[in-house]
């Protein structure tokens, strides 16, 4: 053998003796290298705008350069101030910038814009903020989820808050989570709840004068529903307002024997604060079992309602009951938007709400009187609504043994809670969009076990089956409820809606296509093929003099049965921003 | 005993051990579900406690594309046997939203075998 081979030879046997040595020490162990879940920025990428002021918050309807709310401002409107996206430019509109959110699930997020940086959340609670101008990623944090959730519909996240130098997110397993504007770094975490109990945060925190308010899911696993207002500076629990009484409190008698203890009504959307009244609202979900309510005789107060709370305090001035004893699952999260109306030759201060039951209603938001209520669904058949406000319910609605008859609307609604409609000043009309698809709802046992589902039934989506389900973008004068226009579509929609003082509306549909229509007439001025469900909620910015549009799209889980459309779209989860070419 | 008839009472004793050793073979091949497919009533009660804790936001009754799997198609993700049926139902699956129920529904583990039997009565398959 030459000296090579032998040379080899023994290299070969002393690498064998070690591999021999090291598999046979059980002493030590692989460490595995962790995927990185968090990254800081390493330069301030801010363009020195500083903190986020209550006067920039108050103000931000009028800003153009920022997006700091979920509903854009206080008042709920989702309007934006820009003027340069109209009818006649909104063709001028091209691809600017995108962004993989890289999780499975629907996208829902509505971004929130300052400074020069977007702030996107994905499903599974993700967050990410970039240049919103170039979408170069500045930092980054994935958060780590327990294996064992209780969403009953989906990984959701809708956005975060923005307040001083911090943004809030909550998250699926019931925490909050501050982190620093610039630099990403966690500041504060504050668990809300045991989120095994059935919590879960999905929609974007509200803040306004230090105090972040939060509501949670819940309604389909037999909690007891809350929101909570938090300080801002150090995520210290202020106030918990629950919305179901408990013993020796007004309205437990609502609630039959001791129903009330796992009666729902969540607060899971994202309330409103009107400084004018200084007042929170927040409206409520659905009273568990979703579908059987015989061992809650009564109106379950104070489920799928609209409620007046102090900010300071967490006490009711009062509440406005959309669904007494519902047992459909009309969820009454629904948006709420603060409007100034003429009735009768007197301007009141309203609130306006497009209920899942298929009603629009006008609330006075000093006293909470009822103004009125009007269909903006095409069908709706559950129930009359009388002089009061209060529903006159169908016999036929309510299932007789197990089965009702066909029910309008199913019970995703009309307008959804997992989306935002907008108010435009400018026409006086509110645009939410409706799923058009009745269901017979099928009523079964109520079986709580604590952190499973708690339906006591559950539904046919028959119009779905038949194909006959669809889909409208419903413009609504918001002073008479009466419908002005709608702008239908093949499937349900389950996107949210913006406008702008150029007078166009953006929002996504359900086959993949995202829409510029004339906010006057519905007439579509623009649309682009983004290839995936649009479940986003969009907004408008201006950055270094140029208008932007951003839509989160992707994430079609519940689709078919949601809106009757069977998507045949692959899913993909993916930002896409527009910037206005100024020809 | 004459020749011929040892040789039909050999016959007829290795006939009747093969049978029972086959009776055996079936017996222990039985499910734990299959008494509570056989019982009409126990079916039914499975199909109310689905439908009641199951579909609504979750496992439709009609094919869908969500997270939720359609459970009649034949097609198991996480194990086919009754058994691995009852053990998903029991201990949920990690990372989805399928959470175990343990023995908390309120017949215990009767009303999970239960569940099983009426899955299995509602196959869209030819075996189920």
């Amino acid at each position: 053998m030459k000296l090579r081979g032998l040379v080899f030879l023994a290299l070969a046997m002393a690498v064998l003796t070690e591999f021999a040595e090291s598999a046979q020490d059980p002493g030590e162990e692989f460490e595995l290298r962790q995927a990185p879940t968090h990254w800081l920025a390493t330069d301030n990428k801010g363009a020195g705008a500083g903190p986020v002021t209550q006067e920039k918050l108050s103000a931000s309807g009028n800003a153009k350069t920022s997006w700091l709310h979920y509903y854009g401002d206080y008042r709920g409107y989702r309007h934006s101030p820009i003027d340069d996206i109209t009818p006649e430019t909104v063709g001028n509109l091209e691809f600017a910038w995108g962004m993989a959110a890289g999780t499975v699930g629907p996208f829902e997020t509505s971004p929130i814009v300052y400074d020069g940086i977007m702030y996107v959340t994905t499903s599974y609670n993700r967050l990410i903020a970039v240049d919103a101008g170039s979408g170069e990623v500045i930092w980054r944090y994935d958060y780590h989820n327990p294996e064992d959730l209780r969403i009953c519909c989906g990984p959701n996240n809708r956005g975060v808050a923005i307040g001083g130098d911090l943004v809030v997110m909550g998250t699926l397993d019931a925490k909050l989570l501050a982190f620093n504007r610039l630099t990403g770094a966690l500041v504060w975490e504050t668990v809300i709840t045991k989120y095994q109990r059935g919590f879960s945060v999905t929609g974007a925190p509200l803040i306004a004068n230090g105090r972040v308010f939060i509501g949670l899911g819940g309604g389909e696993y037999g909690v007891r529903g809350f929101f909570d207002a938090y300080d801002l500076a150090t995520g210290e629990l202020l106030w918990r307002h629950y919305t179901i009484p408990t013993d020796g409190e007004d309205g437990v008698e609502t609630w039959a024997g001791e129903s009330y203890k796992i009666g729902g009504s969540p607060t899971w959307n994202t309330g409103t604060y009107d400084p004018e009244t200084e007042t929170i609202f927040w409206a409520t979900g659905n009273p568990g079992p979703d579908w059987n309510g015989d061992n809650r005789e009564g109106d379950n107060l104070y489920s799928d309602s609209l409620l007046a709370v102090d900010p300071k305090t967490g006490e009711l001035k009062w509440y406005f009951q959309f669904t007494p004893h519902d047992i459909w699952d009309y969820d009454g999260n629904t948006q709420i938007i603060l409007l100034d109306v003429e009735v009768n030759g007197e301007m009141i201060k309203a609130v306006g709400h497009a209920d899942r039951n298929g009603y629009y209603y006008l609330i006075n938001r000093v006293s909470g009187a009822y103004i009125l209520a009007e269909p903006y669904v095409a069908e709706v058949n559950w129930a009359t609504i009388d002089d009061a406000g209060r529903p006159v319910v169908r016999p036929g609605a309510i299932p007789t043994g197990t089965y009702s008859d066909r029910v309008c609307p199913g019970h995703a609604g009309g307008m959804n809670a997992a989306y935002t409609g907008a108010y435009s000043p400018i026409t006086g009309l509110y645009y939410v969009n409706s799923i058009e698809s009745c269901e017979i709802i099928e009523k079964g046992m109520a079986i709580f076990i604590e952190g499973s589902t708690y339906l006591g039934g559950s539904f046919q989506s028959v119009d779905a089956e038949a194909g006959t389900g669809y889909g409208n973008l419903v413009a609504i004068d918001a002073a008479s409820g009466k419908v002005k226009w709608r702008h239908q579509e093949v499937n349900g929609l389950l996107s949210g809606v913006v406008s702008t003082q150029g007078g166009v509306l953006f929002t996504g549909t359900v086959d993949g296509r995202f829409l510029g229509l004339d906010a006057a007439t519905g007439e579509v001025a623009w649309e682009k093929r983004v290839g995936s469900i649009v479940r986003g909620q969009p907004i408008v910015y201006e950055h270094e003099g140029a208008s932007y549009v951003a839509i989160a799209t992707g994430g079609s889980n519940g689709v078919e049965y949601f809106t009757g459309g069977f998507s045949s779209l692959p899913d993909n989860t993916y930002l896409f921003v527009f910037r206005l070419n100024k020809q | 005993m004459k020749l011929r008839n040892l040789r039909w009472s050999v016959l007829l004793a290795g006939t009747a051990i093969l049978a029972a050793c086959q009776v055996s073979s079936i017996v222990s091949q039985r499910s734990p579900a299959d008494p509570y497919k056989e019982d009409p009533t126990a079916v039914a009660r499975g199909g109310a406690i689905f439908k009641s804790v199951c579909s609504g936001y979750c496992h439709q009754l009609t094919p869908t594309t969500g997270d939720a799997l359609f459970l009649f198609d034949c097609t198991w993700k996480h194990g086919d046997t009754d058994q691995e049926i009852f053990q998903i139902i029991t201990t949920g699956v990690p990372n989805t939203r399928m959470v175990g129920f343990a023995d908390n529904l309120p017949e215990g583990y009767q009303d999970t075998w239960r569940i099983v039997a009426w899955l299995r009565h509602n196959s869209l398959c030819d075996d189920p």
